[in-house]
Formats: C-alpha cells, sequence, structure tokens
C-alpha cells in the first residue's frame, strides 16, 4: 500500500508564512515576533502579514525554541548563542579550507 | 527495567529545594544540550536530565517517585537479589492516592513519543504527559499539527537519490486513553543531494484536521547512518585512506573508493600523515543545476607492515640503519 506524497526539501524549496513557520516549529506567533525584532528570524517583506520566512528558518526556529524552553534563555540569549553557533560553524569551515591542499 | 534514580542523574541530594533541582538542571541541560553539547552521549544524557527534572520539579509526580523510590530501596536493603541492577517492576497499585492533573507543557512535543525511558513511561504513562486532546466543539475547523521525526539515510542515497521505505513510530492513544505507538510506513523519494541537518517536508502527512480543516504536514529531519568508511561534514565527505611508509615518502597511484566509485589517486612523495587531499566535487552532488557539490577529503594515514616474521624484522633492521633519524628531535629541550 503506497500513497503519493509530495515531497519538498524544506531548506532550498519552501518558504514559510508567519502562520506556516509557527505551525512547522509549533512556537506561538508572539514568539516568532519577539525573534524577529531581536533579529533571530530575518523574514523578507515588510509587514507580518507580508514575511517569508526561508526555509532555512525551521531549524533555526526550532533550535530558539528549545533554547527558549530548556534553558530558559532570554530572546537576545537566544540570538547571541544562535549568532555564536553561526560563528563556530564559520570558522570550522575556513580551518576546513585551510589544512587541505 | 531499571529503576532510575531521578536524584543521581541531576546530583542533589533527596531533600533537595525546588530552586536546587531547578538550578542542577541548567547546569547540565547547558552542558548535555544536543545542540550545543561535544559529549559523545549528549543527546541519551539530555533525555535523561530532561526526565529526571520533569518528574522532580513537579510536586505531584516527585511526591508519587519518593514514595514509591523507598519502597524499592527498602526491599533492596532487606536483601533483594540483584541490587542496583535488579529488574524493577513497579508493585500493582503503587500509584493509588496519587491523581496525576495531567499538566503537560508546549515541551511535549518537542520530544516526541519517544522521549521517555520505559521506566518513566511505567509509572506515569504517556497520558501524564498532558496533551489532552481539545475539547471539540461542533463547527470548529483547525489545521492538523505538523509533526516532526529523524530519519536516518545513507550517505549513498543522497549522491544519487533514491526510493525508500521508512518506518516511523507515531505516538497516540489507544480506546482507553493509554499510550501507544502505531507504526506506519511511507514510501519515500530521497532528492539527490540531500544533505544532514536538511528537512523533507510531507504535505499532508501530520495530524488530522479538526472539523474539515486541513491536515498537517509531516517534516524529517535527515541523518546519515554511521558509515564504514566515510564521514560526512555539511556537503563534504571523508575518508582516510592508509598508505604504506614507501607509499607516503616515494609517491605512488592508488585506487581509493568513493561513494561515487573508484578513482585513482596520485599521492604526492614525502606525504606525511594528515595530510589531506582534495577531490574537488566528489562530496554529496549538487541538489539543483545551478548548486555547488561539495568535496571529497582523502585523508591519508601510514600504516606500518606487520614485523613478525624474521625477514620483516631484517627489513625493518636495514630501515633503521639506512637513515639517522630521530623522530623526537624536535621535542628536545621541550623540558626544562
Amino acid at each position: 500500500m503506497s500513497e503519493r506524497i509530495v515531497m519538498a526539501i524544506v531548506e532550498e524549496e519552501l518558504q514559510f508564512s508567519l502562520d506556516e513557520l509557527c505551525r512547522a516549529c509549533h512556537a506561538r506567533e508572539e514568539q516568532v515576533r519577539v525573534w524577529v525584532d531581536e533579529g533571530v528570524l530575518t523574514p523578507l517583506g515588510e509587514s507580518a502579514t507580508e514575511w517569508r520566512f526561508a526555509g532555512a528558518s525551521l531549524r533555526r526556529a526550532r533550535l530558539a525554541l528549545t533554547l527558549t524552553r530548556e534553558l530558559e534563555i532570554n530572546a537576545p540569549g537566544v540570538a547571541l548563542v544562535l549568532d555564536l553557533m553561526d560563528e563556530i560553524e564559520a570558522l570550522k569551515a575556513s580551518l576546513r579550507r585551510r589544512s587541505a591542499r | 527495567m531499571k529503576f532510575h534514580d531521578y536524584y543521581s542523574t541531576l546530583g542533589v541530594a533527596r531533600d533537595a529545594s525546588d530552586d536546587d533541582i531547578k538550578k542542577a538542571y541548567r547546569k547540565l541541560a547547558r552542558k548535555y544540550h544536543p545542540d550545543v553539547s561535544k559529549e559523545a552521549d549528549a543527546e541519551a544524557r539530555f533525555k535523561e536530565i530532561g526526565e529526571a527534572s520533569e518528574v522532580l520539579r513537579d510536586p505531584e509526580k516527585r511526591a508519587a517517585y519518593d514514595a514509591l523510590g523507598s519502597r524499592w530501596q527498602q526491599e533492596q536493603a532487606a536483601g533483594r537479589p540483584g541490587g542496583p541492577d535488579a529488574e524493577f517492576r513497579p508493585p500493582p497499585g503503587w500509584d493509588a492516592g496519587f491523581e496525576f492533573s495531567g499538566r503537560g507543557d508546549e515541551a511535549e512535543d518537542l520530544f516526541g513519543g519517544a522521549g521517555h525511558s520505559d521506566f518513566f513511561e511505567a509509572l506515569f504513562g504517556r497520558a501524564a504527559r498532558g496533551a489532552a486532546p481539545g475539547a471539540r466543539r461542533p463547527g470548529m475547523r483547525m489545521p492538523g499539527q505538523d509533526h516532526h521525526a529523524k530519519v536516518l539515510i545513507d550517505l549513498e542515497d543522497a549522491y544519487r537519490g533514491a526510493k525508500r521505505s521508512i518506518s516511523l513510530q507515531m505516538p497516540g492513544l489507544d480506546a482507553q486513553g493509554h499510550g501507544v505507538l502505531h507504526e506506519r510506513t511511507l514510501d519515500i523519494t530521497i532528492p539527490k543531494g540531500l544533505r544532514e541537518g536538511q528537512h523533507l517536508r510531507l504535505a499532508g502527512q501530520g495530524g488530522p484536521g479538526l472539523g474539515d480543516g486541513p491536515t498537517g504536514d509531516l517534516f524529517l529531519e535527515i541523518a546519515f547512518k554511521p558509515h564504514r568508511l566515510y564521514r560526512v561534514d555539511g556537503r563534504d565527505v571523508l575518508l582516510d585512506l592508509p598508505l604504506a611508509p614507501w607509499e607516503a615518502a616515494l609517491g605512488a597511484s592508488v585506487s581509493a573508493p568513493t561513494p561515487d566509485g573508484d578513482v585513482e589517486l596520485t599521492i604526492p612523495p614525502g606525504s606525511a600523515a594528515g595530510r589531506k587531499l582534495r577531490l574537488r566535487g566528489k562530496g554529496i552532488p549538487a541538489s539543483s543545476p545551478g548548486g555547488t557539490a561539495g568535496d571529497l577529503y582523502v585523508v591519508l594515514t601510514i600504516a606500518l607492515p606487520p614485523s613478525g616474521s624474521d625477514a620483516a624484522r631484517r627489513a625493518y633492521e636495514a630501515f633503521k640503519a639506512a637513515f639517522d633519524f630521530d623522530p623526537r628531535a624536535g621535542l628536545k629541550g621541550a623540558t626544562p
């Protein structure tokens, strides 16, 4: 028994509206608005009704939610943690490039 | 099933205050959070401390757990065989007199159904985690919940794309309100170029909607099964390639496996162990025509031939005689 399933790679093919992102990461709308204010997420579009979040926002928002709930980090703290994690990733990548021929 | 000592998991005393428990949890949660921790067993430890904190920070669950725990210890002390590793079964009726209000919070869905140990499930069950179904008011229309699951795929499938059947365990409630796992099988197409940490969205495969609301979506987070030969780093793939000492010293042409098939490699003379050779574009391929493919890094290691036979020992002796070589020359003068 197999059904036809419509599939997409989130990070490459999808964008989320505010509502879709909230549903996908199980966060409340106010929470996502706070993250946008703090620069955790940077959607395209002027007003919240026009916001389009890149696919990679799903992972970021889920991570932000975990940091908020499990470690009780406030929104500026979450923004800082995620920025530092991005920086660590970038440094690791440049280290890999350097050590290779 | 083993008895779980939640107090020792968090490293607190049995009479620890709420505040102490909270502090201990925070500290451990920071240390073992799978998103930030580099500890090998971070995810398992994080679940353990999460479970311990969930029980000890909820007055109802803590009281029930304490009552059960002291009974268990008395039985252990009274010489029940097995010691701390003994099989634990909750005695029948142990929870009589405790009413769980089932006050779940939103963190529930972050861990999904597999987040708790058998021990926890036996004591508190899934129903105790809250997630009480909302009252269905007539005419109410709500989209179904989006679900999340992690799946492991083979690295080779990301190179070529593949059709695979995956089975997922979905927590649900049976007719009596007990937690059960439903297994379901999905046929999915793994797109070429898929990377670890990316998500696949399966439209309409999540929770059912309320009323005539649409079904939610299912998000699958992708990870690779550990591979015997390759390590994966984003788009890049690493392979350890053993060389004989003479191949490393003199240079050689050797064959190396890649997920795409064998390649011929030219090893430059004088290659040290740890040297990385980059095969551009031989990592995980691009997922779209304009995209970037990853690279394959071949990390050289040097394998010594066994010195068991007389002939081999003579060869090593000749090797030694031929060089005036001190591999530790650079260490001299390091100690004051």
